[in-house]
């Protein structure tokens, strides 16, 4: 293996290049973090741009999680995501399940109105419309039923099973498995890939929660994080509407999208290896 | 065969599930629900029996949740409701949410309407009740917010909602006094000084820092130039005053073109921030407080609130900021202009509570709390005794007032009374509260005007400020002036908006 100088050049390019396009994707999440630690007042001198904090403080934590709406919302969004993305997972994979086999009778018919809801919606009010008259308004199930399924997903989950081989399934019939045995037995240790993959993907969804809470939910003790966060947000994007209003410090904004981001951010990493994986499986695969 | 059985069973087991879910969970919220509707006969919601359940929405923030939701809980005791307040912060939620629930036929039973074109198309789908014949029942409001301010939300000669009291203007030119002292400058008293003084702050580095770095006159949008306009003796853009005894649009107005020449002069020195048009939300007030600019046109809270002067004394202890009076110009001197129609809010009830007789007389019960003496200083300043103690008339704020009561207003859906209100929560305050009210202003009467039909109130403001902007940074010789009003008028529908605007005002009694 001899590298010749114009493969180390290009290497080195491709190096700088790619290091270059890391930090700028660093970089704002930087800023966002740096601001969340300084002391406003240092911010300010600083002409609003801090990249490494001088000195650090907590307040805007403390604050944030003491007095205000924020750590109600964060129990609200975890029970939405866990609850959520279980139900997701399991009514996902039992709809891709069957649609995957190819014995299936009507499995065009099945699938078409699957792909169906990938181009079609019936829009906002009638979706208001059958929330409604389901009774689901003003709870936590208003932010987890109507999204149940996503298409999508379905489709993804479905070709992933459609790659298993199909001797696995002749054994396992022969052997006297059922396909409910079938798909807790053998298909689902099998495709933990293309699992969690989906779930990270419902899992997400679910913690930026947000239109769905502020359509359907009206009582503030059940809005979820991002609504809550949005609220710190929006206030210095707005003009002054009250003079009583508390317009939040840039410290104190930063902080909360610290808070609402951290916990889905920590999670990525252990999910990386699978979720590669789970993409590229799902995709091409023919 | 077989295999096929086992799939429609898995079908099945799919089927069922799935509706035993969603059966489950309709039940556990159904007793919600019924309270919720507004057709509903008897809305007991369990808990508090007897006690009815509103469900208001409007936009606003940092409402706390029920549970230490002080001022629901004592408007609940005073007039057993079960109030559901929710806010959103941004209009655009807010209209949302509003136009689904209105399509939906899902009320709320007191709603805030997001201004006179909402209200008008909101009339003319027939969803809002007709308060004329009711007026006798809303007494109380009527009193505190004065007859006049009806006229706010009449709608052929019928009131259609509740506008807040009226309230005062907040906004002033603001300058950096130890600029002007470190330049050798007075605070500019006309026209030709102010020009002076934005360009020296630019220019002459007031900050002392060795670098050109500073800017002579910040803001947001257009508005910037509102003394300026009204230097001039014309209104901002686009608005209806009455001059010499006559009504008259600020675009029509044959000072505009000066004004426009002057604006454009102090832009051309190059002191005015450049991104003047950029600015959005406190953007301009950030620059302020950073110690970027020189003078800026912003409200008093936005700067002298304990919260930013806290700021502006970190960044720099001697920033010195004090309010500027409008230079005088040939026009006069005005302020800006104030719409003496508008209202920082109008709240309506919808037309299907007309049957539920009940629930319509806790709307206006509510209403009438909040405007009467006890239920007025609770959407104030809070719990007597715990936020405010009164000495004699006066209300003196404790500590708690300031840390847990900020929030209140969002329950003054009337409004309050503005002055003495500012004054005892902005009591630090007072002085900048006093001058923005006393400012001479040119009186505009926009908030009355109701769009005519094909007249697109957003695309016509876009254009003229677009044109606006070329014509003061010189994109454009103020010359084609009247080529500009008269593409505004066969683009834009502008002559059917004038005609119809002017009748209105006309039979409102204005410049005859």
């Amino acid at each position: 293996m001899v590298k010749s100088t114009n493969d180390r050049i290009a290497n080195a390019v491709v190096f700088v290049i790619l290091l270059a396009c890391g930090l700028v994707a660093v970089f704002p999440l930087l800023y966002v973090l740096s601001v969340s630690l300084t002391p406003f007042s240092e911010v300010l001198k600083n002409g609003g741009f801090i990249l490494v904090p001088r000195s650090i403080t907590f307040d805007a934590y403390h604050k944030l999680l003491t007095e205000s709406n924020i750590p109600r919302a964060f129990g609200v969004t975890v029970l939405v995501t866990v609850i959520g993305t279980i139900m997701n997972m399991a009514i996902t994979a039992l709809m891709a399940y069957p649609l995957s086999r190819k014995q299936l009778p009507g499995r065009n018919f099945f699938l078409m109105m699957v792909v169906f809801t990938l181009l079609f919606s019936g829009g906002i009010i009638p979706t208001y419309l059958v929330v409604k008259s389901l009774g689901l308004l003003d709870s936590i199930w208003a932010m987890i039923l109507p999204n149940l399924v996503w298409s999508f997903n379905v489709l993804i989950m479905k070709s992933f099973y459609e790659s298993l081989p199909e001797e696995l399934f002749e054994s396992a019939r022969i052997d006297g498995a059922k396909e409910f045995r079938i798909l807790l037995q053998i298909v689902a240790p099998l495709s933990v890939p293309v699992t969690l993959t989906i779930g990270l993907f419902y899992t997400v969804g679910h913690w930026n929660e947000f239109f769905q809470a502020i359509m359907f939910v009206t009582d503030r003790s059940l809005f979820p994080l991002q609504v809550v966060v949005r609220e710190i947000l929006i206030q210095t994007q707005q003009p002054l509407e009250n003079a009583e209003n508390m317009t939040p410090s840039e410290t104190l904004q930063m902080a909360s999208v610290i808070l609402a981001s951290l916990p889905i951010i920590l999670v990525y990493p252990f999910l990386q290896k699978h979720f590669t994986k789970g993409m590229l499986l799902g995709s091409v695969k023919g | 065969m077989k295999r096929m059985k086992a799939v429609s069973v898995m079908l099945a087991v799919i089927i069922l599930s799935c509706s035993v879910l969603a059966g489950c969970s309709s039940g556990n919220s159904s007793n919600k629900e019924s309270s919720n509707a507004p057709g509903g006969s008897t809305a007991n919601s369990g808990e508090s029996a007897g006690a009815i359940k509103l469900d208001i929405i409007e936009t606003g923030n940092n409402l706390p949740t029920p549970d230490k939701d002080f001022i629901k809980q004592a408007i609940d005791k005073a007039i057993q409701s079960d109030l559901n307040l929710t806010v959103y912060a941004s209009g655009d939620d807010y209209k949302n949410q509003l136009n689904v629930r209105l399509a939906s036929g899902n009320f709320p039973d007191l709603f805030q309407v997001p201004d006179r074109a909402s209200l008008k198309q909101f009339v003319e789908q027939g969803l809002l009740l007709d308060l004329t014949p009711y007026m006798d029942k809303l007494q109380p409001v009527k009193d505190f917010i004065g007859d006049e301010s009806l006229k706010k939300t009449t709608m052929d000669g019928k009131v259609y909602a509740v506008p807040k009291a009226p309230n005062i203007p907040y906004n002033t030119y603001w300058i950096r006094k130890d600029w002007l002292d470190k330049l050798g400058l007075q605070p500019p008293a006309t026209t030709d000084e102010f020009l002076n003084v934005v360009k020296a702050f630019a220019d002459q580095d007031p900050d002392g820092n060795g670098k050109k770095d500073t800017l002579g006159l910040t803001s947001s949008k257009i508005s910037a130039f509102a003394p300026i306009f009204g230097a001039f003796g014309v209104g901002d853009p686009n608005t209806f005053y009455v001059k010499d005894g006559k009504l008259t649009n600020s675009l029509y107005d044959p000072a505009m073109k000066d004004a426009l020449g002057y604006i454009k002069k102090l832009i051309d020195t190059g002191a005015v921030d450049p991104e003047i048009m950029a600015n959005t939300g406190l953007q301009h007030q950030e620059k302020a407080i950073k110690g970027q600019a020189g003078i800026i046109w912003i409200d008093w809270p936005n700067l002298s609130k304990d919260q930013f002067t806290e700021q502006i004394k970190k960044v720099n202890p001697n920033a010195d900021w004090i309010q500027l009076a409008p230079p005088k110009g040939p026009g006069g001197q005005y302020d800006g202009p104030f719409d003496i129609g508008g209202t920082s809010g109008i709240y309506a009830i919808p037309k299907a509570l007309e049957n539920n007789k009940e629930k319509l007389q806790k709307v206006f019960d509510l209403l009438n709390f909040v405007s009467g003496q006890e239920g007025s200083m609770l959407v104030q300043f809070g719990i007597s005794g715990t936020h405010y103690n009164l000495d004699g008339d006066k209300v003196v704020p404790t500590e708690l007032m300031g840390k847990e009561a900020g929030f209140t207003w969002l329950y003054q859906f009337t409004g309050r009374p503005e002055m003495t209100y500012l004054q005892t929560k902005f009591a630090p305050q007072t002085k900048y509260i006093e001058f923005a009210n006393s400012q001479p202003r040119i009186q505009i009467l926009n908030g009355f005007l109701t769009n005519p039909d094909g007249y697109n109130p957003a695309d016509a403001g876009r254009f003229i400020e677009e044109e606006f902007v070329k014509f003061i940074y010189g994109k454009n010789p103020l010359t084609g002036y009247e080529g500009f009003l008269s593409t505004l008028e066969s683009s834009m529908n502008f002559k059917t908006y004038m005609d119809a605007s002017t009748k209105q005002l006309e039979e409102l009694g204005y410049g005859k």
